[in-house]
């Protein structure tokens, strides 16, 4: 009769899978209960606890020494019987204390870094150090990085919960580069700074480039490196229409040939006529150290807007340059 | 309880719920607004009645005293497939209730780590061990291959309920 035998195959069945581990085991004898346990145990068909017995917790067997990693080698739920602290997790009833470890639903509602103690991460740096390369020593300062490598690129990665990998933030791709690192003159840096608008930021002289208009990362990655090399031979091109730059267009006040210095001449003149002083020429008047002087002033006053210092100087200039007539 | 008249002169047919008031055609009870929230909370009785830790707190005590039964990145700002995965916490917890008739001594708590899905939940020792371990194994096969996507149990077996507090 397989009566007998059945029982024990199974228990050889659960003692052979104890590799999955509950939390709190039941006895791997669980071949004793099917057959005729003692009558007396068997009061009332409701009384089923007493049939299955639990073997003590596993903290009971731990030292105090053992390898946690291999207790908790990866992040897992928290497990009561192997963990042996006296945790206690919970709001209190009035005049009691936070709830016990076992069965304690929000001791495993929260993510636990029972896997992560320092003897873990340090076991797990040694094994990567296998993998790592040195920090070049020629790169020790940050100028040097940027001499070597003038340009950055900046790519994100996400990670969420859930089937796929795919996210559509992860196409966009950020190429930042200083102006003052690329082979650029006068003409082609202003004509540069024209095209790209916005991009270029003045006080820090970097220039950004965002793409995000294809659907690879790797795509948007070409696609900025061939708007740099595009932006790059653009602006040392001089086009015909670039002859009739005109004075709205300047980027910064030029005295030469403007109003102020019209208009400055032009009083230096009447004041010497009214004089009736020998003629200076034109060329004389401007090398004057005080129109100079009040050149400087008023490009700074253009150039920098008003602030103390620029109306102070614009001022000495001024009284300078009419108390010499 | 204020009644509304409307209609004078008409004559109800149905006498039984109208009694006191003969001359209503459709009588409309209204009652003042009573704001009584019934969501997801055991009302105070006798104190005869065992109740968990999760039962006995209010849906506004959750991140006070309570934390989330689900953790997964979908509700976070700027992030996708919140619905989605919602609808698969319902299968999961429906699928569970039913595996395990009579076991589950709590509510389910579902881990998602990255594609990973963990499922950890508080069982009562109904059943003898090799049934848990068929269970388990079969559950764990089963929905691995209907979300394509590494699911795992783990179960903590408690003798009984654990009580928080009699209400």
């Amino acid at each position: 009769m397989a009566a007998p035998s059945l029982p024990a195959w199974l228990a050889l069945q659960t003692r052979a899978r104890t590799l999955r581990a509950f939390s709190t085991a039941v006895s791997p004898v669980t071949g004793a209960p099917r057959l005729s346990p003692p009558t007396t145990e068997r009061t009332s068909k409701h009384e089923r606890a007493p049939r299955r017995k639990a073997l003590p917790p596993r903290t009971e067997k731990m030292s105090v020494d053992q390898d946690w990693p291999s207790v908790y080698p990866v992040a897992a739920p928290f497990k009561p019987s192997a963990v042996p602290l006296p945790v206690r997790m919970g709001y209190p009833v009035k005049r009691g204390v936070p709830m016990a470890k076992e069965g304690n639903l929000e001791l495993l509602k929260i993510p636990n870094f029972l896997h992560l103690t320092p003897v873990a991460i340090k076991k797990h740096c040694e094994a990567l150090k296998d993998f790592c390369t040195e920090w070049p020593a020629a790169l020790d300062s940050d100028e040097k990085c940027e001499k070597h490598f003038p340009i950055e690129i900046d790519t994100a990665d996400y990670i969420s919960s859930g089937p796929s990998i795919r996210n559509p933030k992860a196409r966009v791709v950020t190429l930042r580069v200083k102006l003052s690192s690329l082979n650029l003159d006068d003409h082609a840096k202003k004509k540069l700074i024209k095209l790209v608008g916005d991009r270029y930021c003045k006080s820090t002289d970097v220039l950004t480039i965002k793409t995000d208009r294809c659907p690879l990362k790797r795509q948007n990655y070409d696609y900025a490196m061939y708007l740099l090399t595009v932006l790059y031979h653009e602006s040392w091109k001089t086009e015909e229409w670039e002859k009739k730059k005109t004075e709205a267009d300047m980027e910064e006040y030029v005295w030469k040939d403007s109003a102020s210095e019209k208009n400055i001449l032009e009083t230096l003149f009447q004041i010497k006529a009214a004089e009736k002083n020998t003629e200076l020429s034109k060329e004389e008047l401007l090398s004057t150290k005080e129109v100079e002087d009040y050149k400087n002033s008023v490009v700074s006053l253009k150039n920098e807007g008003d602030n103390e210092n620029t109306i102070s100087q614009y001022k000495e200039s001024v009284k300078r340059l009419l108390h010499l007539m | 309880m204020v009644a509304l008249y409307c209609g004078g002169g008409l004559r109800p047919l149905m006498l039984s719920w109208s009694r006191d008031l003969p001359c209503i055609w459709h009588a409309l009870h209204t009652s003042v607004v009573c704001f009584k929230n019934r969501v997801a909370r055991v009302r105070v009785d006798k104190g005869n009645k065992p109740v968990t830790y999760e039962e006995a707190h209010a849906p506004h005590y959750i991140a006070h005293r309570k934390g989330w039964l689900s953790l997964h990145t979908g509700n976070l700002d700027g992030e996708d497939h919140a619905a989605e995965l919602t609808v698969e916490d319902v299968f999961l917890r429906k699928f569970m209730l039913g595996t395990f008739p009579g076991c589950l001594a709590d509510q389910l708590i579902l881990k998602r780590w990255a594609n990973q899905v963990e499922i950890c939940a508080l069982v009562l020792r109904q059943l003898p061990a090799h049934k848990f371990y068929f269970l388990v194994g079969y559950s764990e096969t089963l929905l691995s291959h209907f979300y394509n996507c590494p699911v795992r149990l783990h179960l903590q077996t408690v003798p009984s309920k654990v009580v928080y507090k009699y209400m």
